[in-house]
């Protein structure tokens, strides 16, 4: 069963009359890391909360199509019985973590479960040590600073087993160094836990490495769906989509441009530099502009 | 790093910090000696990671924070004779979080609800909040009730009502946060046609790339000191200091580093830039 | 604001490591106490020893110095007006025009004053030696239902976060020209809205966040419900148990039954 499967899904908020969601049709496989790019209210967190039935049973609204989470329309099910199997991470580093301690917040979920004790504690440990916050047990969430507020409610929805993980913008508040551990984390989670992770960004600097596919969004719709490479080559159409587009694919354009060439096309500093250093390997250094 | 002090002339500083320290209730030191001048007309960028006290030091230029020691001069006048609603008409303030600022039931009331404290005479409100409205391209919005809006109109409504007050300084934290492209690229013109304007523009923020686009001086901070205070290509020459104040290079910036030993300069910061020593202008190379 | 909102110090003494359901019990047990007790020898001698726990307790003196600001305040209050209101009994001590003052009106005042620092002192031994946490746990265990202790506990959480949204929103304002201390009383009113309208808007966008993360992590999803941090009783734990249920029902028997002066 895939763990999403949206077909022609439409969704209106209660006080809107807009379509947040306007015929979607997107898969998400086993193990896929999927990057949902797309604007402010493209619909992408429409999207994130429909995964585990936020949408829309505590978010009320109209729903049309058929919303599968690993087989379950998520119409029928409730948030509770996808919790077991879907995890979610909001933009807020602050609000999503209410309890008084990193231990008890990232126990609340197996908690509620009725999980054996002696399992919780292994997976409180488990989940602890995957986002790398171990020993972190007593600190109160006010005391962390942003990014390890987010480690923790990615370690608060991991202790509950999920087989695919939702990150709603995670990074949104954070400073580049909580931006980068949070990516790292992500990264590992992908290289080395096999679990379906579906990410909401606005941002395609720094995505493009670790996901599988990138899903374009526009207007409540996907607007295209492929590899990192193929989606983020044309950045001029990333920002009519309102994405802020890597460097190095703007850069890989204006190369293309200023040359007269289209063969360019690189999205880490790595390729880059292979790429360009033939170009200007010719130059005595100091050389001329 | 000695902080290189821009030296220009005293009557054209509207900003002057003389050393000054800052230590919060329970003893942690934010501010360790911080020196600054600033001239009418500047675009500043004082960036840092989190910790580094650059929102402790625009505080401290505004008069919500004072020093513990050290003294700071704003628009020639000593800060600390002067009131938090008197420093505002000189240094405006547009926090973060629009939210905390948003409260009233319509934009127009909202960006007035400044010039108002300040004590304007109803024309002088009416004249500035209808200005700071049309530069921040909020005409279409003027009705409606600012928290019922998205994030980026929230923002501006946020940056109109501190520029209504019409001060000379305008302090911005971290104004692109949550935005998208669109909305960046709308916002970084409204901040570029203020300084344009004639206001002195000073921007925190940790974005590297937005830094680029904007700033023509930069001042690092890391530790509560200013650990650099150079034009902008200063700043994006230096890897080392920029990744020990916590910040991330722009990628083309690190690009640049990589191809420098094929004469390609350090201090680009954008990937126009990069093209340009790429390719010349005129003709290009093979 | 975000000051002293957590009393709790840091250590590991006795009372620390006590069980928290039987330290609530021991100070429910000793406020019934104090209130039993109506000599003020005898109410020295509690006061003595609750402050000679609250040393244990290694409570730090700035900590204390702050707990017992108000009720020192409250304490000189009643000692100094009791007996203007309370002329009773003699001899009398001084007596002018409606004044009057009796010996044992000032008597009770410093009784009922000392009264209130044990109740006080009491209390603060708990908030001192004992986490928020432990606390909740605590009275859940004692029967308060855990929707009740769970809100309880979110409620304590997010003080400091709300206090320092308040000031953040404060600043914010006075950035744009609002002053608080001065102005009419009407002006200042309005100004509140300023400060209001924000945070209340933030707290409820918080609350919903804090809602949708509840559900996704399955609260209320089953009737039972297991707890990684287990309440158990030691022995030690009976044992002061024990002492507190006597140290109040000896004197109950002695003043209710034996009729003894207290």
């Amino acid at each position: 069963m895939r763990p999403l499967e949206l077909r022609d899904v439409t969704f209106t908020y209660a006080d809107s009359s807009r379509r947040a969601l306007d015929g979607i049709s997107l898969d998400i496989e086993k193990g896929e890391f999927v990057t949902l790019l797309g604007e402010n209210g493209a619909g992408k967190s429409t999207v994130c909360m429909l995964s585990n039935g936020l949408v829309p049973h505590a978010i009320k609204g109209q729903l049309g199509g058929s919303a599968k989470v690993f087989g379950y329309e998520v119409s029928e099910h409730s948030v509770a019985e996808f919790a077991t199997r879907v995890g979610i991470v909001f933009q807020e580093p602050e609000s999503q973590l209410f309890c008084m301690s990193v231990e008890e917040e990232v126990a609340f979920g197996p908690e509620n479960l009725a999980v054996p004790r002696d399992e919780i504690r292994e997976r409180v440990e488990w989940a602890l040590g995957l986002v790398g916050m171990k020993g972190y047990n007593d600190r109160s969430p006010f005391s962390l600073s942003g990014g390890e507020k987010q480690r923790v409610a990615i370690a608060a929805a991991l202790s509950m087993r999920p087989e695919m993980l939702v990150l709603d913008e995670p990074a949104y508040a954070l400073d580049p160094v909580g931006r980068t551990d949070l990516y790292r984390v992500l990264r590992d989670l992908r290289d080395k836990h096999g679990m379906a992770v579906l990410l909401a960004e606005r941002d395609a600097e720094e995505v493009a490495g670790f996901s599988d596919r990138i899903v374009l969004m526009n207007s409540g719709k996907v607007v295209g769906s492929g590899t990192p490479r193929e989606m983020l080559r044309d950045p001029d159409r990333l920002k009519e989509l309102g994405i802020i587009a890597p460097q190095m694919s703007e850069l890989s354009m204006l190369l293309n441009r200023r040359l007269g060439r289209s063969e360019f096309s690189f999205y880490s500093v790595e390729e880059a530099e292979r790429a360009i250093s033939p170009l200007v390997s010719s130059r005595k250094p100091g050389g001329l502009r | 790093m000695i902080p290189r002090p821009s030296g220009r002339a005293d009557e054209d500083c509207i900003i002057v910090a003389h050393d000054i320290k800052f230590a919060y209730e329970g003893g942690i030191e934010a501010l360790k000696g911080v020196n600054l001048r600033i001239t009418r007309g500047e675009f500043i960028a004082i960036v840092g990671g989190n910790g580094s006290g650059k929102t402790t030091l625009a505080k401290n230029l505004n008069g919500l924070l004072r020093p513990t020691s050290g003294s700071v001069d704003i628009a020639g006048r000593h800060a600390s004779k002067l009131t938090v609603a008197e420093i505002a008409r000189f240094v405006g303030y547009a926090f973060q979080n629009p939210d905390h600022q948003l409260f009233s039931g319509t934009v127009e009331e909202e960006v007035r609800f400044g010039p108002k404290n300040l004590g304007a005479t109803d024309a002088e409100v009416a004249r500035q909040a209808e200005h700071a409205i049309s530069l921040m391209g909020l005409g279409e919005f003027r009705a409606a009730q600012p928290l019922s809006l998205p994030l980026g109109v929230r923002r501006k409504v946020s940056i109109a009502s501190v520029i209504a007050m019409n001060p000379q300084v305008i302090l911005l934290d971290e104004p692109t946060t949550g935005l998208d492209a669109g909305e960046i690229v709308d916002l970084m013109g409204c901040i570029r046609a203020l300084n344009e304007e004639g206001h002195t523009l000073i921007l925190i923020t940790h974005d590297m790339r937005l830094v680029a686009q904007l700033a023509k001086r930069v001042l690092v901070m890391a530790s509560g000191r200013i650990v650099l205070d150079s034009d902008r290509e200063g700043a994006f020459a230096d890897l080392e200091i920029l990744r020990s104040s916590k910040l991330e290079p722009p990628p083309v910036t690190l690009l640049a580093h990589r191809l420098s030993e094929y004469g390609i300069p350090r201090d680009v910061a954008t990937p126009e830039q990069l093209v340009d020593c790429i390719v010349p202008a005129r003709g290009g190379r093979r | 604001m975000t000051g002293f909102v957590d009393l709790y110090t840091e250590s590991n003494t006795f009372l620390h490591r006590m069980d928290p359901r039987v330290k609530i019990l021991a100070v429910l047990f000793l406020s019934v106490l104090a209130l039993m007790i109506g000599n003020l020898e005898y109410l020295l001698i509690l006061l003595v020893a609750i402050l000679l726990m609250l040393v244990l307790g290694r409570a730090t003196l700035a900590k204390t110095y702050f707990a017992m600001k108000l009720v020192l305040r409250v304490m000189i209050l009643i000692v100094v007006l009791w007996p203007f209101f309370n002329p009773v009994g003699s001899p009398v001590l001084f007596e002018y025009w409606i004044i009057k003052i009796t010996e044992p009106g000032i008597v009770t005042g410093i009784e009922v004053a000392v009264r209130i620092a044990c109740l006080a002192s009491v209390w603060y031994i708990l908030m001192f030696t004992t986490t928020q946490r432990d606390l909740v746990r605590a009275l859940v265990k004692l029967g308060l239902r855990f929707d009740y202790g769970l809100t309880l506990s979110i409620s304590l959480r997010f003080l400091p976060t709300f206090g320092s949204m308040v000031d953040s929103i404060r600043d914010a304002q006075r950035a744009r020209g609002m002053e608080f201390d001065r102005g009419s009383l009407v002006r200042r009113s309005k100004n509140y809205v300023a400060v209001l309208v924000p945070t209340v808007v933030s707290a409820l966008r918080t609350a919903d966040t804090i809602s949708l993360a509840l559900q996704s992590r399955a609260y209320g999803a089953r009737k039972d419900r297991t707890y990684l941090r287990a309440l158990r009783m030691r022995p030690t734990d009976y044992v002061a148990l024990t002492i507190a249920v006597l140290a109040v029902a000896l004197p109950a028997v002695a003043k209710y039954v034996l009729q003894i002066e207290l």
